[in-house]
């Protein structure tokens, strides 16, 4: 490989943390394979971003044009194409983002590299690119390898590559012409939608209590809703709970859903998916009440039970109320 | 309206036990049980709600997946699908996602399509890649975490799911690929009389001949990705179980909360 380029990311006109932790990997396998690292950014009032990016890489590709005020799919992908096609071998890094996973897989097709997704940990072994990442519902670890192994495009799991930035760079910045034509464009952005807040706020509770979709199909929520409020705190979920329409939207933890920072987060019939985990910061007394002793949320609680959640639950609740007196 | 769905076929794995096999190439899935992929249950039930909206709507359902794949195959007639094929040819196992995507393209190219759908993303693979793939090969537009859709006009008008409880409302241009996110819509109960109506239906087997694929485009020989490993993660990092039978570890949770002063 003789690039690694990073695809800077911004949302608003500020870069998000996906760039950097792009930028820890890339500096990674710049060294690892005595490659150049490039940091491309398309956006729009792109001036502010570029003097962030410069002072942390050696070079930075900046195209500033209104197409860029948002990660446009469809212009990013025909821009990129346009970027990478003198380049030879390269690896080029994103992070694996709702915005990322819009477009990496069609610019993978369109560049002819290969591609893995969400990839946690990277290394080189004999000069061979070796990506680990996660399968069968994120219990299972495995370790990929790229047939076609000229181009390759990553994107990377959140939180799996530290960056401290340095300031001590002095790249430079090369500024390119939109290479576009926006008024083609079969896909336009609209406008930014939030989502409804609702009558409780999850994000500022000391005490969750957290249900997933191990609590069944027809499930009596008033048992747990019981639970929280005994422990003085709110009842929250994973996301099968709001797509089966059982509870609404802003109970949602994670990614996708609201972030939270409690003091105890307990997981009932949740297996610990990354964007779930996703949701929950500082880092809370976290229990969890799983059947399957192999699901991922037992490797970041506190606490665990192995065991029906419905013998656990009304056994927990009147032991706590005992307890309070 | 011709409306083209993807769905994938997929073993459960969220509550089994699961071990490695193959040379600690795969899991072993002989006594896992298969399914439609969760994320393509929202997909078929968006294809068939648009349909019911749209005049001379006709939904086509597509999985690339051995014979046994059929059942699923079958319950999309009986969820309003009107015709369904099942891909495979020995040739297609070891696949990837690209792979996948050849296969499905080819066959798809010569067939009448307004609008694709798939889920975002499998469970078994946890790739999210395939639809974004499928349409860069037949160079239209596509969007991933589609949680609204609305056609009119030769366009979608949808809005797609960023993160922390922000979304993007967008549109694009008729023909293209919809990669639709869970909660979308209610997926709609199949009742045993449903599926018996269709029963009737002919879900034709289609291989590498009929679509006009050579076989080293397909399977593993078409692949992009190796699988050098796979592995159960590392054990012993983690919760500290709390051990006895459920009545009693609770009891004793509730005594390792008071004692952590986290019972409000
Ligand atoms: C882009 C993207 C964004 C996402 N955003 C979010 C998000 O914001 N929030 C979120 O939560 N997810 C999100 N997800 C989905 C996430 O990947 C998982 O699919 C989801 O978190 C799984 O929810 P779950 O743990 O409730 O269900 P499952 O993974 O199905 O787990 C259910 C668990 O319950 C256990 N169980 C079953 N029965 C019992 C019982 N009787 N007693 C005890 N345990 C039992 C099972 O062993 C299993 O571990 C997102 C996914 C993507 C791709
Ligand atoms: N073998 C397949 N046959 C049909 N559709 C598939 C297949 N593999 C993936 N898909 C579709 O692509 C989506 C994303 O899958 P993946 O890229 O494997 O995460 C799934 O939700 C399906 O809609």
């Amino acid at each position: 490989m003789k690039n690694i380029y990073v695809l800077a990311e911004h949302r608003k006109g500020a870069l998000r943390d996906t760039t950097w932790e792009a930028i820890a990997a890339g500096r990674k396998l710049a060294s690892d394979f005595g490659a150049d690292l490039t940091c491309v950014l398309l956006a729009k009032n792109a001036g502010p971003m570029a003097e962030l990016l410069v002072a942390e890489v050696p070079r930075v590709m900046v195209i500033d044009d209104p197409v860029f005020e948002t990660m446009n799919s469809e212009a990013i992908n025909l821009t990129l194409i346009e970027v990478l096609r003198p380049s030879g071998s390269y690896v080029l890094l994103m992070g694996a983002s709702n915005s990322v996973l819009d477009f990496a897989p069609g610019l993978s097709v369109a560049l002819d590299a290969a591609l893995a997704t969400d990839c946690f940990s990277l290394e080189v072994k004999d000069g061979k690119l070796l990506a680990s990442r996660q399968m069968y519902s994120y219990k299972i670890n495995s370790i990929v390898s790229f047939k076609n192994s000229d181009r390759v495009v990553l994107t990377l799991r959140a939180g799996s590559f530290g960056f401290s930035p340095s300031g001590a760079a002095k790249g430079s910045i090369e500024n390119v012409q939109c290479l576009i034509d926006p008024a083609s464009l079969r896909k336009r952005f609209v406008k930014y939608v939030e989502a409804e807040k609702g009558d409780v706020d999850i994000s500022s509770a000391d005490i969750i209590v957290s249900i997933g979709r191990g609590i069944g199909d027809e499930p009596d929520l008033d048992i747990f809703q019981s639970l929280a409020d005994t422990m003085g705190g709110v009842l929250a979920c994973s996301r099968p709970i709001v797509d089966k329409k059982l509870l609404p939207k802003y109970h949602q933890v994670g990614t996708s859903g609201t972030e939270v920072k409690p003091k105890v987060y307990l997981a009932l019939g949740i297996s610990g998916a990354f964007q779930h985990l996703g949701g929950i910061k500082g880092s809370p007394l976290l229990v969890a009440v799983n059947k399957d002793p192999r699901a991922p949320i037992f490797q970041v609680a506190s606490y665990g039970i192995v065991g029906d959640l419905n013998e656990v639950v009304p056994v927990l609740e009147a032991k706590i109320k005992e307890l309070k007196g | 309206m011709n409306i083209i769905v993807c769905m994938k076929w997929t073993p459960d794995t969220s509550e089994a036990d699961l071990t490695v096999a193959g040379g600690a190439k795969d899991i072993k899935k002989d006594d896992l049980d298969y399914d439609m992929n969760d994320w393509d249950r929202f997909a078929i039930e968006e294809a068939v709600q648009i349909k019911e909206k749209v005049e001379g709507g006709k939904v086509t359902v597509l999985s690339l997946a051995p014979e046994e794949s059929e059942e699923m195959l079958r319950e999309c007639l009986a969820r309003g699908a009107d015709e369904a094929f099942q891909i495979w040819s020995d040739e297609m196992d070891g696949g990837d996602g690209y792979a996948t995507a050849t296969v499905l393209s080819q066959f798809i190219k010569s067939r009448p399509h307004d609008l694709i759908l798939t889920g975002t993303l499998a469970e078994d693979d946890g790739a999210g890649q395939l639809g974004g793939m499928l349409a860069a090969m037949l160079n239209i537009p596509s969007a991933t975490l589609v949680s609204k859709i609305e056609i009119q006009d030769k366009k979608a008008s949808f809005i797609r799911e960023l993160e922390g409880g922000l979304y993007e409302s967008m549109e694009m241009d008729l023909p293209c690929l919809v990669a639709v996110a869970t909660g979308l819509n209610e997926p709609r109960f199949v009742s045993i009389r449903a599926v018996r109506k269709v029963a009737s239906i002919d879900i034709p087997a289609v291989g590498i001949e009929e679509i006009g694929i050579e076989a080293d485009k397909v399977g593993e020989s078409g692949a992009r990705l190796v699988i050098e490993n796979v592995a159960l993660p590392p054990e012993g990092v983690g919760a500290e179980i709390i051990k006895g039978k459920p009545i009693e570890a609770a009891a004793r949770l509730a005594e390792i909360l008071k004692e952590k002063g986290a019972i409000g």
